[in-house]
């Protein structure tokens, strides 16, 4: 009897769908694998890939399959990716990136939207910066995630 | 309208006002990115995001 195949020996293939219907496309494959019973274990849709789903799947041939009984979808591109090559889609980048400590920002949404602040602290991990607003009576640290803030002048043009 | 995500497990919510897979009520409508697992047990980008449940889930919620 065959080994159930583990996660390791998946690969990642690349299709080539009509623009706009990548995300119709992954589910429809989805449907077609299940249904089908083709060895399609996740299909990742990144948004700044237009054009493209990416199929992680044990075999390429399964793919094929699938791929041609679904509307948009196209061909699968030649090749394999590993899973290494694709893993940064799974990561996005934390919003506080290029925001330092000292920094001056503007909140842009919440309660204090409109203040301005200095950044006192960033928390790369969980994605959240710390600062003291400029206008507050009493000089509270206010933390909050880094797509809350616009930067007005970063600390090393000071 | 638009689909809203559970801001604690990703998954993508069609209906109701809390998550079909962990229960939560703090969903989002600013998301990006789209996944579909299929067989999570077997998937290594299942693993990677942690998703322990077929469905449809995000790429990044805000
Ligand atoms: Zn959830």
């Amino acid at each position: 009897m065959d080994e159930p195949a583990k996660p390791e020996n998946a690969a990642v293939y690349i299709v080539k769908t009509t623009v706009n219907q990548e995300r119709s496309v992954a589910g429809l494959l989805a449907q077609v694998a299940k249904k089908d019973r083709f060895d399609i274990r996740a299909i990742l849709v990144p948004d700044e890939l237009k054009g493209y789903v990416l199929v992680e799947a044990a075999v390429p041939e399964e793919v094929d399959q699938a791929v041609q009984r679904v509307p948009h979808a196209r061909v699968v591109i030649k090749g394999e990716s590993s899973f290494a090559e694709v893993e940064h889609f799974l990561s996005p980048k934390p919003t506080v990136t290029g925001i330092t400590e000292g920094s001056i920002i503007e909140l842009i949404t919440g309660p204090f939207k409109g203040e301005k602040a200095r950044v006192k602290h960033v928390d790369e991990v969980h994605d959240e910066i710390t600062m003291e607003l400029f206008e507050s009576v009493v000089p509270i640290p206010i933390t909050v995630r880094g797509d809350n803030v616009r930067i007005l002048k970063r600390e090393e043009t000071e | 309208m638009v689909d809203k995500v559970c801001r604690e497990c990703r998954s993508i919510v069609l209906s109701g006002q809390s998550c079909a897979v962990c229960g939560s009520t703090n969903l989002s409508t600013d998301w990006g990115g789209y996944v579909v697992i299929i067989d999570p047990s077997r998937s290594q980008i299942a693993k990677k995001m942690q998703i322990t449940l077929p469905g449809k889930y995000a790429l990044k919620v805000r």
